[in-house]
């Protein structure tokens, strides 16, 4: 999957689409196999980034299994019934409201961005799920081998009938993007909405994007997006190269806006997205990839074709979507 | 009658731990966070009483729906053949079974595994209980366990207690490195 940052909105579209297609038991409530965080921010789990990965030699780093109070946040309750049963009963209308004082939880800094009004604020909107790793670190971690990564498709699924819940794929995925649901004493995870993908059709998050920031298919097919805007364009990179897993969902970076000085003028050669933040998520080809960007931005300006651009403008839909049609034997 | 035996406990080598993270995540999980155990067993008319002690200063008795939360455990681990291992928790040819208590289920599960990372879990059979109570920093657990033959054919059994609080499952845990014979 590629993700083009440029044309998110941070709407949680394709969060809700996840879950509500797939997180619906007591023990999920907590968990979003599809997140959309704002950047620079703490994330989901909180501080997701600070742990796990591998070494640049290859070792792998003891990660940690985030708690659900200071990591998750708790699922928030609602003052529903009441608002149900009040509204229209002649009492003053109910406001709805969380049963108890929220702290935490999916979300949670969302636009806060870093920088100072209005000169250097800046931040993103950073959709994340499972990157079904070429070599994932929670299928290294599983003693039970309950974890398996499919040769045809690449996707990574956990056996819940072998998993006993010991949740060091929890801990040794980086990403943060195995959870564990402790209602059922099981470990969870995007299945890359498998079943849509063997008849042919796009994940859920990606075909629920009002945005159409989402391309998905094969990075060996050298018709399809995927290829196109990896291996050809070069646009489109992992999220934290760094950690050494292969993921295999990739990011067009953001093309932030320039910054304005004191007077309130733009600066036209200093970006308000800080370099930095950028080459931190993405590594250092992150540069690269924006002047790629750029420059087609440009060309089409220009009135010039630009194969780039229309591929990410998304102008016919379908073709984000690239998937071998009606695989699965229906019995 | 009833025997009573000191345990001496270690911690379980996390190198036999299958796959490629927690052999090397947790190569430093070398003391045992439960060092000794006590152990009482006797058997009568086809049901053996296995009482287990130990000192865990936290209990941890339930999830509380927090993922990083783990819970207080113990097993008792029976060869299946003559030549079974409990270190390496048998193999393919010589099995070993067991019973889990998990201070989070009100019934014990009935264990098999054929060596590490191969444990599966069933419902313990009726005539199997697991009592505990926890009282100033010791957890006593009183398993109760009639036809269980490969247990009286062999008398021996290995123990293995997990500290939640120490945040201990599969091999994260101290056991008795050695069969123990009962009388």
């Amino acid at each position: 999957m590629v993700l083009d940052l440029n044309k998110c909105l941070g709407c949680q579209t394709c969060t809700i689409a996840c879950k509500k297609l797939w997180n619906r038991d007591a023990g999920t409530a907590y968990a979003y196999w599809n997140s959309v965080e704002t950047q620079p921010g703490e994330g989901y789990p909180r501080r997701w980034e600070e742990t796990g990965g591998r070494t640049a030699t290859g070792e792998v780093k003891r990660g940690e299994v985030p708690g659900i109070d200071e990591g998750y946040g708790r699922a928030w309750t609602f003052n529903h019934q009441q608002v149900r049963t009040e509204i229209g009963s002649g009492v003053r209308k109910p406001w709805l409201r969380p049963d108890a004082p929220p702290t935490w939880g999916p979300n949670w800094d969302e636009d806060h961005g870093a920088g100072e009004h209005p000169g250097t604020n800046h931040y993103f909107y950073l959709p994340r799920l499972c990157n079904h790793c070429t070599h994932p670190a929670c299928l290294d971690a599983c003693p039970r081998r309950a974890i398996s990564k499919r040769g045809e498709d690449g996707i990574v699924l956990v056996d819940q009938d072998r998993c006993h819940g010991y949740r060091f794929c929890v801990e040794a995925c980086p990403y943060k993007k195995v959870f564990f649901d402790p209602e059922r004493g099981v470990a969870t995870k995007c299945i890359f909405c498998l079943p849509r993908i063997e008849e042919g059709v796009a994940p859920a998050c990606a075909r629920q994007c009002p945005g159409r920031l989402r391309f998905v298919g094969y990075l060996d097919d050298p018709e399809g997006p995927i290829w196109k805007l990896v291996e050809r364009w070069k646009v489109a990179l992992p999220l934290h190269p760094e950690y050494g897993l292969g993921p295999n969902v990739f990011y067009v970076p953001p093309v932030g806006p320039v910054a304005f000085d004191g007077a309130g003028r733009l600066v036209e050669d200093e970006p308000r997205i800080p370099d930095a933040l950028l080459e931190r998520l993405f590594g250092p080809r992150v540069h690269e990839a924006l002047r790629v960007v750029r420059d087609e931005r440009a060309r089409r300006r220009r009135g010039e074709a630009s194969e780039l651009m229309d591929l990410l403008i998304a102008y016919d839909w379908n073709a984000s979507f690239r998937l071998p049609t009606g695989t699965r034997e229906v019995l | 009658m009833t025997t009573r035996t000191s345990l001496v406990l270690s911690a379980a080598p996390p190198a036999l731990s299958p796959g490629g993270y927690v052999a090397r995540a947790y190569a430093d999980h070398v003391t045992p966070t439960t060092a000794q155990a006590e152990l009482a067993t006797s058997s009568e008319a086809g049901t053996w009483t296995i009482a287990l002690s130990w000192h865990a200063p936290r209990a941890v008795r339930a999830l509380d729906g927090d993922p990083a939360r783990f819970v207080d455990a113990a097993a008792l681990l029976v060869p299946a053949t003559e030549a079974a291992q409990a270190m390496t928790m048998g193999t393919p040819a010589d099995p070993v079974e067991g019973v889990l208590w998990r201070a989070d289920a009100e019934r014990p599960l009935r264990i098999a595994a054929r060596g590490w990372g191969t444990v599966e879990r069933q419902a313990a059979p009726p005539q199997w209980t697991a009592e505990a109570r926890w009282k100033d920093g010791f957890w006593y657990v009183t398993f109760r366990l009639g036809g269980w033959t490969v247990l009286d054919r062999f008398r021996r059994l290995a123990v293995a207690v997990w500290q939640g609080a120490a945040r201990e499952r599969a091999g994260l845990k101290s056991v008795t490195p050695q069969w123990i014979r009962l009388s």
